[in-house]
């Protein structure tokens, strides 16, 4: 580390002399803190910032190479990710075959309990193909005897296939507990037995056990490694086995996979950023209904594709997604006082088909009935209960003003913004009639003019005359180029890659080029690169990671292959941030002070010591990566400087330092720092350093 | 911004008590070991957040209007078996599914405060959520939470850094601020290695504490200095070895499980004096359900929760007092969809040994049309920062409340004397 300092203290000097113009130096020097050139970034640390800002954290080797590219190239190519080649992430993406699929799809192939329910009630038809029949049939089993088992009030026993909660009580008793320990041993017995057919063999018996031993057999392995089950099987096979003990759950596995795949191993990392930002900006959860289906379109076709486009278009492909109009219940919306409103029945459709349990195309068959019954969301653990609530009367379906509050306060204006409860409700009455074609079947944006509240809506003083669908679209575009949403989403912008403070110039300058480029995301990143207070020392790791940008920024780091990307994700979970699991439309804070405690603070030293000592299922480090072609340091002070380069960029703290020097040298003095590397890279990605970014 | 400045503070005041990292460990250790809880005052704080249909929680089932605004949720009056209100004193009366705060409300335990809230107009949930906590509703400024600057007004001569703590995997709001404080998500993993340990676990510690202890970066200097201190004397505590008392069947879940573990805590005599517990999933816009339902559930596991935990508690519960809020209540009238959109005030409950209970406190505004705030909400005739406030000065014994809830002017309001 020593040996480094002096080299890049000349060249700070050198670049601050000769470039300052470049990059506007005047300006800085105004800003309060700023130092002068002497405190200008150096080339290494420009690297470093722009890939600790604009990627998941710096791969091994990726600091040298922007570094011989430069920042200012480097940064223009992320812009354009279309042109940068990605076929190593899509191999790794190939297996998952929900990521290419639509949420109808979906809800077909990964069938949620109330389509098992509607067809054990006889109101659905099995579909013919024969592995998902397979998949059918296995659910079906499964939910004929967990309501055996409640009619007979044994909710607990065997027969919930669903995994067991995070508290146990207190009276599951000994004997239960040895039942569960003799079918695990039993499990593992006959799993051991199958993994040693060929791959075909070993699902097609699978497919062929009858679905009470197969269930206790896949029950008995879930917690500890399927891996000898699924070795060789084709994609679709393994979905299909997966799909045999918990549907849904490929489903979000898959997403899960993807989301931490992709910021791991993407080459386009700005693009993938931007949609982590977005994503969160446009926050839906996972766990309410049907969105479960609908957020891999919702990321795919709506986040991704605009993360680098126009901030209206974007906003309008959000507010028309099934995601969005379902978490901020803008799909049930009805105009007081259009058709379906005042109570005039339709002679065709009826609004409560959006209840979703009838009629469409697809493997089922059409019934009436069903669609006409009071029960809108049949065996939705989120919706349990609540068919009780209308039974009495036909209550009057109206207003819902979730989405248009939300849309001003958490996607446009800000709460700040200058709006009030009555702009609230008749933004609300504007995007009544915006809906879903059958919710729970996947879900399609219709226009329904007849919940639409008919007559002239005053929102911020606008008049909207009554035009139907186009009243929403209006009002998308007046409030996407209104100034305080440029202020809004530039400051949001700036807290996510500059810091916690950012200067308010910096969001001022943002937000002049946000409004004269109508919204253009690109210029307005470019408007940021380019400005002096991006670069001032300041600004320089002054971002507290999140839980998911210190998890992926640790994998990156070490050159990790994730085979199961779904451990991260649990990782996550416990770190307080599960991916897709914000519940509220707030989204994730990017500030310090909301990942700053004790809790996550344990939580990461623990995480850092599993995935650097190799103690992480389904993710390997390999040392020769960190190693970088290094050869395997003599001593420990060597290994030490060695990891403190690939991992943290060589910017180690003596107190870092020395501290890991000392248990080195504790634990062992005779050894060479080779099989300690595990235990320094711990160390090291659980140290205060890497906790910034 | 907030962080730093409250990083800044808390490292001044370590640099006036000395930086020794082991001499300080050590009092408390000793400190925690005799004589920290006997007698000692504790406070618990629980959060409904996504704003709780106060109405459907503790109905007014007196008053005619409810039922005509609520012609499909409404909670139908009592005395019709299990899908009708508990009655309490003859107007309000309890949701069904919160049948075990009953016995507690009938031992004159529980307290009930009405039409409480906080005097801010906005229905933002994150607005709401953020002025409850910093205790100063309408200034978004605060960089700090009520409940911390209450435990920073008083000082005390050895602070437990189990002092005040908040169960979840991030600190809350409330407890930002100069005072050390402390998120824990799960007692039996707050360690370095987890539920692991041995040798090489045991030196991986000892590295990282004195990583943090010794590292320039403020902000996580700081939190990592709590964060062991906390580790260590938590197994030097060992609170595992406390299990429920008999008869304190906890729900599964997570907050029930979080109630469990402060009951271990406050049992293993840590020198709890305040902690915080939230609870999400309250925003029912859509079939929020009557007497069974999305809210009904979510209330049973609330309630029992809670009664779970009393029971637990034992004759700790003669020196506690719990405190629940929302960040507003819903509607008067039911939705277009079965549901309630963001309204304004609410229910408090109180709960605790010193507490006069079994009596529903605050000035009941009524659901006709001149009373309701802005033409549709439930009014607040009790500010939450005097319900709060009551806690903090009768329960903990507060002296400086204008520190706390700066801006309030305790002199202009009725104390409720629920203590």
């Amino acid at each position: 580390m020593f040996f480094r300092r002096k080299p890049i203290l000349t060249l700070a000097v050198l670049l601050a002399v000769s470039l300052p113009l470049t990059i506007g130096f005047a300006a800085v020097s105004k800003h309060k803190g700023a130092k002068g050139a002497a405190a200008q970034m150096d080339e290494r640390q420009r690297a470093s910032h722009v890939l600790n800002r604009f990627t998941f954290g710096p791969q091994p080797g990726d600091l040298e190479k922007v570094t011989a590219m430069g920042v200012d190239k480097w940064f223009e190519q992320q812009l354009n990710p279309g042109k940068i080649d990605d076929s190593l992430l899509e191999s790794r993406l190939q297996p998952l075959r929900t990521l290419k699929m639509d949420a109808r799809e979906m809800v077909e192939e990964f069938p949620p309990n109330q389509v098992i329910k509607a067809i054990a009630d006889g109101k659905m038809a099995m579909p013919t193909d024969s592995s998902k029949r397979a998949i059918y049939e296995a659910r079906l089993e499964a939910y004929r005897d967990k309501r055996d088992n409640k009619a007979a009030g044994n909710d607990k026993a065997a027969g919930t296939d669903a995994p067991p909660k995070d508290q146990e009580t207190a009276s599951d008793s000994p004997a239960m507990r040895e039942d569960i320990r003799r079918q695990r041993a039993e499990a593992r017995t006959e799993a051991a037995r199958l993994a040693a057919l060929s791959p075909n063999d070993k699902f097609n018996a699978i497919l062929k056990m009858d679905p009470e031993s197969r269930r206790v057999m896949l029950r008995g392995i879930r917690d500890e490694d399927p891996q000898q089950l699924l070795n060789g099987l084709s994609p679709e096979q393994r979905e299909t086995l997966l799909a045999l003990v918990n549907p849904t759950q490929v489903v979000t596995n898959e997403l899960v996979s993807s989301k931490i795949l992709r910021s791991a191993y993407s080459e386009r990392q700005l693009e993938e950023v931007m949609t982590d930002f977005w994503f969160n900006h446009f926050n839906v959860f996972i766990g309410k209904g049907p969105d479960r289906y609908m957020i891999t379109s919702y990321e795919r076709d709506v986040i991704r594709k605009h993360a680098l486009g126009r901030f209206s278009d974007l906003l309008l492909a959000t507010a028309k997604s099934p995601a969005m109009l379902f978490y901020l219940d803008n799909f049930q919306s009805v105009g007081p006082n259009s058709q379906v409103g005042s109570g005039q029945r339709p002679q065709i459709r009826n609004p409560r088909r959006m209840d979703g349990m009838n009629g469409g195309p697809g493997i089922f068959r059409r019934n009436r009935r069903v669609g006409r019954a009071r029960r809108p969301y049949p065996n939705d653990p989120n919706m349990a209960g609540a068919a009780n609530a209308g039974q009495k009367q036909r209550p009057k379906r109206g207003l819902n003003e979730n989405y248009a509050r939300e849309v001003m306060e958490l996607h446009t204006l800000g709460v700040d913004g200058g709006y009030t409860q009555r702009d609230v409700t008749e933004l609300a009455k504007v995007f009544t009639g915006w809906t879903l074609r059958e919710p729970r079947r996947g879900g399609d944006y219709e226009f329904n003019e007849r919940m639409h509240e008919p007559g002239q809506k005053n929102v911020l003083g606008q008049k909207i005359k009554e035009d139907g669908e186009n009243e929403g679209k209006k009002m998308l575009e007046f409030l996407a180029r209104n100034p305080a949403t440029a202020h809004f989403i530039s400051k949001k912008l700036a807290l996510r890659f500059v810091s916690d403070d950012p200067p308010q110039s910096l969001v001022d300058r943002m937000a002049e080029t946000f409004l004269h480029s109508k919204g253009d995301i690109k210029e307005v990143l470019r408007t940021m690169f380019r400005s002096p207070e991006f670069w001032i020392p300041e600004t320089y790791r002054a971002k507290v990671k999140t839980p998911f940008e210190f998890v992926v920024s640790a994998v990156r780091a070490t050159g990790a292959d994730v085979t199961e990307p779904a451990q991260l994700g649990r990782s996550l979970q416990k770190m307080g941030m599960p991916l897709y699991g914000m519940q509220p439309p707030t989204g994730y804070s990017s500030k310090a002070e909301a990942w700053v405690n004790s809790s996550a603070l344990l939580n990461r030293m623990n995480f850092a010591l599993s995935l650097a000592g190799g103690k992480m299922r389904g993710v390997s480090v390999n040392p020769a990566k960190v190693l970088q072609g290094a050869q395997p340091p003599q001593d420990a002070a060597a290994g030490i400087d060695l990891l403190a380069r690939s991992l943290l960029g060589g910017e180690i703290s003596k107190q870092t330092r020395d501290t890991v020097l000392q248990q080195l040298q504790d634990q062992d003095r005779s050894t060479t720092a080779t099989p300690q590397l595990g235990t320094v890279a711990g160390l090291l990605l659980g140290s205060p350093e890497f906790q910034r970014r | 911004m907030s962080i730093t400045r409250r990083i800044f503070f808390r490292n001044s005041a370590m640099a006036v008590i000395g930086t020794s990292l082991i001499p300080r460990f050590l009092t408390q250790a000793a400190f925690a070991s005799d004589s920290i809880t006997s007698g000692k005052k504790r406070l618990v704080v629980l959060f409904q957040r996504g704003a709780a249909d106060g109405l459907n929680i503790v109905v007014p089932h007196g008053e005619p209007l409810y039922y005509r605004m609520r012609p499909t949720i409404g909670i139908p009056q009592p005395n019709r078996g299990r899908a009708s209100a508990i009655d309490l004193e003859g107007y309000f009366g309890l949701h069904p599914a919160m049948a075990s705060f009953k016995p507690l409300w009938d031992s004159k335990q529980l307290a009930i405060v009405h039409a409480a809230g906080s005097p801010d107009n906005t229905r933002s949930h994150f607005d709401a959520q953020d002025y409850m906590e910093s205790g100063t509703p309408g200034v978004k400024s605060t960089t700090d939470g009520w409940l911390n600057r209450a435990i920073a007004a008083e000082k005390v001569a050895k602070e437990s850094p189990f002092r005040a703590i908040a169960l979840g995997s991030s600190l809350p709001r409330a407890l930002s601020g100069q005072a050390p404080a402390i998120a824990i998500s799960d007692i039996n993993d707050f360690r370095v290695g987890g539920k692991s340990s041995g040798p090489a676990v045991s030196s991986a510690s000892t590295s990282f504490e004195s990583m943090y202890a010794e590292s320039v970066d403020s902000v996580l200097h700081g939190t990592g200095r709590e964060t062991f201190d906390a580790v260590k004397m938590l197994k030097a505590a060992d609170p595992a070895k406390y299990s429920p008392a008999a008869g304190a069947n906890y729900p599964r879940g997570r907050f029930a499980g979080s109630l469990r573990q402060v009951a271990q805590l406050l049992k293993a005599d840590l020198g709890v004096e305040v902690a915080f517990v939230d609870i999400g999933g309250w925003d029912h816009h859509v079939n929020e359900g009557n007497t069974e339902g999305q809210l009904a559930n979510l209330l049973r596991d609330f309630s029992q929760s809670i009664s779970s935990f009393w029971t637990d508690l034992g004759d700790l519960g003669e020196d506690t007092v719990l405190v629940t809020m929302s960040e507003f209540g819903r509607t008067a009238r039911e939705n277009g969809s079965r549901g309630t959109d963001h309204g304004h005030a609410n229910v408090m409950f109180v709960l605790g040994g010193p507490v006069k209970g079994g009596k529903v406190y605050g000035k009941w505004p009524g659901l006709d049309d001149r009373h309701l705030y802005e033409g549709r909400d439930l009014e607040v005739t009790t500010d939450f920062r005097s319900v709060l406030g009551e806690c903090l000065t009768k329960h903990l014994g507060a002296q400086k409340l204008q520190s706390v809830f700066p801006g309030f002017d305790f002199s202009h309001q009725d104390t409720l004397r629920f203590l």
